[in-house]
């Protein structure tokens, strides 16, 4: 028997640890900074901690770019037994996620120190959690998708859960949990069903597979394609499977909704984007009238319960359904243009949001308790650059011209109408001019004086018994008087949160200004996904 | 290519899979209606020794073992110590329904999903290809082999990738243990404020 | 010379910049003479470009300032377009900025944040120079998009008052709409010509089949509607009569609600290409301006009546786009700019003068207060009513010329609507200047008697002043008979092949001429009857009118209620699903845990109940898909 099994010794696959670089590097730095912090006495010094997770990330941004040039060089390859695959669109992810851990590592330094919470699990999860979404874009097998999928969501489900001292922290953590285990389930008996049909959980392997079979009925590859469509869907929060979205945005501390709105939705859509098209390119008839649904749901429920939102968290989380579907447009085209619209809007989403949520750390203040819209009031008075930033931000997600915002939302509109989807493209402009109102507002409400009696009810609401003819202004609003008493906190700005967010609002503004640095990389990324 | 149900199947595989199947589900069932949470942790040990079984039925006997051992073992004998150790062993009241004709929609509506699963695999055609596992294993030593080959090779970039979840779990779990040890010094009536979490 | 496109530009961006950096700091005074002088500087570039270009034998330049989409098939540059249409558009509109701008340091002495009024003026110069300068459809969206906003904030500049606050919100919600038809327009050019350069774009015309020129025009006319308040979207705009005056005078009146205009103007090689489409522009003109003269007759506040006027006179334009004469819209947004910016400067200096009133029941025999007033608004009333040798007597005539030519039938559309432009502007005159003076003695709802109406200082009639001598003389741009050496020369090679050229027999022009003039006569003359002594006739202001004709609670019905329901239903839903778990969460601490706990599972089961129903819709899906494939 011995003599048997030594015949066949187990050839180990070859490593390309290139490929798999920037993985090493963010949960390396997170070991490196749990071991320290284990070893010295009183724990880490907090600067210190976050100045370890700049770097980390900074590291792993570094070599990604270093990817970035061999990628140009060689072309995209895969490896450790072709589980892992190298080319421009994992590096593309894995630039954003590192950019994002960046950002939200500055911001959550001031959140931690204000809610006085030890930082380094915070960061090591933070760190790890960033891993699991670059591993998601550089999987290329459904196993360590799912493993990825786990190690994302997983950290973040603690990360939510992280200050002890807010009830909502807690039961928003408890919902995702339950929910999102509910959504891994129907992930991974999507993957086993795919497997039974296809023999297979490699992405090239299916590929080859679904080249050379036509099944005469795919049944079980569909239901295997649905499952994970629900899985994925759930991750990007997408209509139907958004229930989650508003209760852990508004429950989960601030800067973790920041990191966790732009980070889960980056590896959520990576994944989403290299299974349909990489692998399931061929069925693509099947998969795009459910992305197509999944879109119109998301750009409508996103944007009319945006509209109807005081609590500013609360909003974002529906923004954040919105901008889901609008990435979704792009998904649905599954064309070059498509796919490169919606990595372009991917990432200059994950740094509006990180931002924005960033601003929402600051003005929230001690316990997260001033999220009403009311208490942003005068905000461009009270702190310029912070309320500058929000302004640039917002009107970045409403899609204002001279920000990345305005070629997001160009980019994939035109891919749809290019594949001929112009219902859904009309749609998604009606969505667009309902949840630009609601930016809009919060907009002017930080813009005004803190002084004006009625600035907030100027936009927000329609007062007193009105004439026929101010109906239809009143339609979208919020159709509630909002108290015009609101304490307006102090906002509490420090120099390195707030170096945080200038920087998101940089990235929007200049790349929106010249944009064509972002948009050639996201055409580099699309040409090796789709080849 | 066969399709799922013309594949000729042994009547001792049937009858093996539905004893499994059938153990799962009255485990799984007693889970989520038990209202003791110890009787709830025994179900849980009954569906996973249905897992084993299936195992069994598929010729992977070091995964039943390890089933057995790991899981309905150490596993549930670990919660079983939590439930005993928190004190949280008394009765549930699962007749009060929050919202009304919940349970009876969640019952339709997961009826419908697993038809349509069924109805949709039926008619598929089952792929008689290379499976990570190829071949039936025999010999007392097959299993392991294909099994640690299978860790080794195909999957060995899964296999390394779970000890960052464990490293999430550690941390984790350190986490939340504080955390509900700082709520609980905030608040000095020491009203467990959110159990569901901190258990 | 040409180079000095980008100054006129940068003026205004520099006085924005510098207001609203420093402004607050300078005070009302020094901003509003910087403000002001900064439009004016932009007027003198204007100039000296214009001169530049009469000295050009092609007199199309593209200034190229930076490439900022490089990539793709999308290839845009920040670049201005110099050629006649574009400067002449530029040259009144500084030429009339700079104007309202000195009237406003006068006009708004004394309001509250009279700095920001100049911070949005000056933003809103540029904002409409990008428009127009713009050479691609995006820079022109951008412009768009920037009057847009700047308008907003305009009309909701009083915004403690609450009708100002909600039009800002009407005018907002209606341009809205009209920016996805310039949207769409955009998407549709784009995919069959794949460039947004109007240059590039006409280049490529032969792309397009008849039925996506039609599309293309229609998205553009909507796009048109929104911003010049055409039908159905033209009732914003009485309810932005809310800003400032000047505001109304420069924005709704003389300047950005002309942008739709000059877009169907400037896509002129488009607009060929769809017969169909014309005609729909054209109806929708000429029903924009009979509806509107019609209400107009019935107003009584006296910026409502000139809004209406705007609103019908736009339409005007509009007909003549429809009709191909593009000259003719041209000629009269220019005449329309001078005169009815100069009877909104002229409301405006009754409303100072009367102490915020504006009512026309409560004037009367105001010539005798304010002279300086009465005389210009006498010449802005002569023009508008088409008096000749007036202003709109020229102007309207080449308008109601293509259109006899093309749509008889729009053409006595045309025609009534002239005679009620006389009238109303007649009735508007008669009751504000003549007659008995009604301002001095309490009005039956209690608004107390107004005294000694004064004449407003002398920088808001020296606008007046220079506006009326520009409205005596700027019919001379494109008198009939020398249409060879005038503004019909400059712009031809804009409009090229397609502009509509009248050679009727000087004959029938001159019995056309004949009728547009009685008309006005035959107006002036019934106003006069009517109106002559005093505001009570009742029977010549059906409520229909007054009410115009029932738009809005025609839109409330079939758009606001429906809307705010589903919102609210949406709110509801949100509130009672949603909502119940983080209130729960916010008496976690106070309310047992067992309670909590009951909301929580309850949540998160109904969460997942949606979630499996969702997954069930796809499976099912699949399963039809799988066997009917």
């Amino acid at each position: 028997m011995i003599t048997e099994l030594a015949t066949t010794m187990i050839k180990m696959p070859s490593i390309d640890y290139l490929a798999i670089l920037p993985v090493l590097i963010l949960i390396g730095g997170a070991v490196l900074i749990m071991a320290i912090t284990a070893m010295v006495p009183g724990g880490l010094r907090r600067d210190v901690a976050t100045a370890m997770t700049v770097t980390t990330a900074l590291a792993a941004l570094i070599s990604s770019l270093v990817e970035w040039h061999r990628v140009l060089v060689q072309g995209a390859t895969t490896t450790i037994a072709h589980a892992i695959v190298m080319d421009g669109f994992s590096v593309f992810m894995a630039i954003a996620v590192s950019s994002c851990v960046i950002l939200a590592s500055l911001i959550g330094h001031d959140y931690l120190k204000r809610e006085d919470i030890s930082s380094a699990e915070y960061l090591i999860l933070a760190l790890i959690s960033a891993a699991g979404a670059v591993l998601m874009a550089s999987a290329n097998d459904l196993v360590v998708i799912f493993l990825a999928l786990e190690i994302l969501s997983i950290a973040l489900y603690v990360l939510v859960a992280f200050n002890p001292r807010r009830a909502e922290s807690g039961e928003a953590a408890l919902k995702y949990f339950i929910l999102g285990g509910f959504s891994s389930a129907v992930f991974v008996y999507g993957i086993a069903l795919t497997y039974g049909a296809t023999g297979t959980t490699n992405l090239t392997q299916i590929v080859d597979f679904l080249g050379q079979n036509t099944a005469q009925h795919p049944g079980l590859l569909y239901a295997g394609l649905g499952l994970m469509i629900v899985g994925f869907a759930f991750k990007v929060a997408a209509v139907p499977f958004h229930f989650w979205t508003p209760d852990v945005y508004q429950g989960a501390p601030s800067p973790v909704t920041g990191f966790m709105a732009a980070v889960a939705k980056i590896g959520g859509f990576a994944a989403l984007l290299r299974v349909l098209l990489s692998a399931f390119g061929t069925q693509a008839a099947t998969w795009q009238p459910i992305i197509y649904a999944l879109a119109v749901a998301s750009l409508l429920l996103g944007a009319l319960l945006m509209v109807v939102q005081r609590d500013v968290k609360r909003m974002m989380a529906y923004s954040s359904i919105n901008h889901a579907g609008f990435i979704l447009l792009g998904v649905e085209a599954a064309t070059t243009r498509g796919v490169q619209a919606a990595l372009y809007y991917l990432f200059a989403y994950a740094i509006m949001t990180v931002g924005v949520f960033g601003v929402i750390t600051l003005v929230s203040g001690n316990g997260d308790r001033d999220t009403d819209i009311a208490s942003y009031r005068g905000l461009l008075r009270r702190s310029p650059l912070l309320g500058a930033c929000l302004v640039v931000l917002l009107l970045a997600q409403a899609g204002a011209p001279f920000t990345t915002g305005l070629f997001a939302k160009l980019g994939v509109l035109s891919a749809a109408v290019s594949v001929g989807s112009w219902p859904l493209a009309l749609i998604a402009m009606v969505s667009a001019v309902i949840s630009g109102f609601a930016y809009l507002r919060l907009t002017l409400i930080s813009v005004r004086p803190v002084g004006a009696p009625t600035d907030v009810d100027e936009l927000g609401v329609e007062t007193g018994v009105s004439a026929p003819m101010h109906h239809l202004g009143a339609t979208l609003m919020l159709e509630e008087e909002l108290p015009t008493e609101v304490e307006i906190a102090h906002v509490g700005v420090s120099p390195v949160a707030l170096t945080g967010v200038t920087l998101a609002a940089a990235f929007t503004i200049i790349f929106g200004i010249v944009p064509g640095p972002l948009l050639s990389l996201a055409h580099a990324a699309t040409m090796s996904l789709l080849g | 290519m066969t399709s799922l149900l013309a594949t000729t199947v042994a009547i001792p595989d049937v009858i093996v899979f539905a004893a499994g199947a059938v153990m799962i589900m009255i485990g799984a069932l007693g889970v989520i209606t038990s209202r003791n949470p110890v009787h709830a942790a025994l179900s849980l040990i009954l569906t996973l020794f249905g897992i084993a079984v299936l195992f069994i039925e598929q010729q992977a006997d070091f995964l039943a073992a390890v089933q057995v051992i790991v899981y309905a073992g150490a596993i549930v004998v670990l919660f079983l110590f939590v439930i005993m150790f928190l004190g949280v062993d008394r009765n549930e009241d699962l007749d009060a329904e929050p919202l009304a004709g919940q349970r009876s929609m969640a019952f339709v509506i997961v009826l419908m999903a697993v038809g349509a699963i069924i109805a949709l695999g039926a008619e598929a055609h089952w792929v008689v290809g290379p499976h990570s596992v190829s071949g039936v294993p025999g010999g007392p030593y097959q299993n392991v082999y294909n099994l640690g080959r299978s860790v080794f090779t195909t999957y060995l970039f899964a296999f390394e990738a779970t000890a960052a979840l464990l490293v999430i779990a550690v941390v984790g779990a350190v986490v939340l243990a504080r955390r509900s040890g700082a709520a609980n010094a905030e608040q000095p009536d020491g009203q467990p404020e959110n159990e569901e979490v901190a258990s | 010379m040409i180079h000095f496109a980008p100054v006129m530009l940068f003026f205004p961006l520099l006085g924005f910049l510098v207001l609203v950096t420093f402004g607050r700091r300078m005070g009302e005074k020094a901003s509003g003479t910087i403000a002001t002088v900064a439009i004016g500087l932009s007027f003198v570039a204007a100039l000296i470009t214009f001169l530049g270009l009469l000295g050009q034998s092609n007199r199309e330049v593209t200034e190229n300032l930076y490439t900022w989409i490089p990539v793709g098939s999308l290839h845009v540059n920040i670049a201005l377009l110099v050629d006649p249409l574009s400067i002449t558009m530029c040259l009144f509109v500084t030429f009339i900025s700079a104007l309202i701008h000195l009237y406003s340091t006068g006009y708004m002495h004394g309001e509250r944040d009279a700095t920001k009024f100049f911070v949005y003026l000056n933003l809103f110069v540029f904002s409409m120079l990008v428009l127009v300068l713009g050479n691609n459809l995006l820079l022109t969206f951008v412009g768009w998009e920037g009057v847009g906003v700047c308008s907003y904030w305009l009309v909701s500049y009083y915004f403690d008052k609450d009708a100002a606050a909600s039009a800002g919100k009407k005018a907002f919600i209606y341009n809205r709409v009209g920016d996805v038809g310039l949207l769409l327009a955009m998407f549709l050019i784009f995919d069959k010509t794949g460039t947004l350069n109007y240059l590039d774009i006409f280049g490529h015309l032969g792309s397009f089949t008849t039925l996506a020129a039609t599309m293309a025009v229609l998205a553009l006319m909507l796009a048109a509607a929104g911003k010049s308040a055409q039908i159905p979207l033209f009732n914003w705009l009485p309810d932005a009569m809310e800003g400032p005056t000047p505001v109304s005078a420069l924005i709704h009146a003389a300047t950005m609600v002309t942008a739709g205009v000059y877009l169907l103007c400037r896509m002129n090689p488009l607009l060929s290409l769809s017969p169909d489409g014309r005609v729909v522009i054209a109806i929708i003109g000429g029903a924009t301006a009979f509806v509107a003269a019609t209400i107009g007759t019935s107003q009584r506040d006296i910026k409502k009546v000139l809004a209406f006027s705007t609103v019908s006179q736009i339409g005007f334009m509009v007909l003549a786009v429809g009709t191909g004469a593009y000259v003719a819209a041209i000629f009269l947004m220019i005449c329309h700019a001078f005169y009815k910016a100069l009877l909104f400067l002229g409301s405006g200096s009754v409303i100072h003068g009367l102490h915020g009133e504006q009512d026309i029941d409560r004037m009367g025999a105001l010539r005798k207060f304010m002279p300086i007033t009465f005389a210009t608004f006498l010449i802005g009333w002569l023009a508008i009513a088409g008096v000749p040798p007036f202003a709109s007597f020229w102007s309207k005539g080449d308008v109601l010329d293509s259109v006899y030519r093309h749509y008889p039938a729009l053409w006595v559309l045309g025609i009534i609507t002239a005679i009620l432009t006389a009238y109303y502007m007649s009735r508007l005159f008669f009751l504000v200047f003549t007659g008995k003076a009604r301002f001095d003695e309490p009005a039956a709802d209690g608004r107390p008697a107004i005294h000694d109406p004064h004449e407003s200082p002398k920088v808001m009639t020296i606008p007046l002043v220079v506006l009326a001598v520009g409205t005596l003389l700027v019919a001379g741009i494109d008198l009939p008979w020398m249409h060879a050496h005038t503004l019909k020369a400059f712009l031809e090679p804009v409009f090229t092949t397609n502009l509509y050229d009248p050679n009727e027999s000087s004959g029938l022009q001159i019995i056309l001429a004949a009728v547009d003039a009685i008309m006005a006569v035959i107006g002036i003359a019934v106003a006069w009857v009517a109106w002559r002594n005093g505001p009570d006739r009742p029977k010549l202001e059906p409520k229909f009118l007054a009410n115009v004709w029932y738009w809005d609670n025609f839109y409330d019905a079939i758009i606001g209620r429906p809307g705010q329901r589903l919102a609210q239903e949406a709110a509801r839903a949100d509130v009672a699903v949603i909502d119940g778990a983080v209130m729960g969460a916010a008496a976690v601490v106070t309310k047992r845990a067992q309670a909590l706990r009951r909301i929580q599972t309850g949540q998160v089961r109904h969460y997942a109940l949606f979630i499996a129903a969702g997954l069930v819709a796809i499976l099912v899906f699949l399963l039809v898909k799988a066997f009917h494939p």
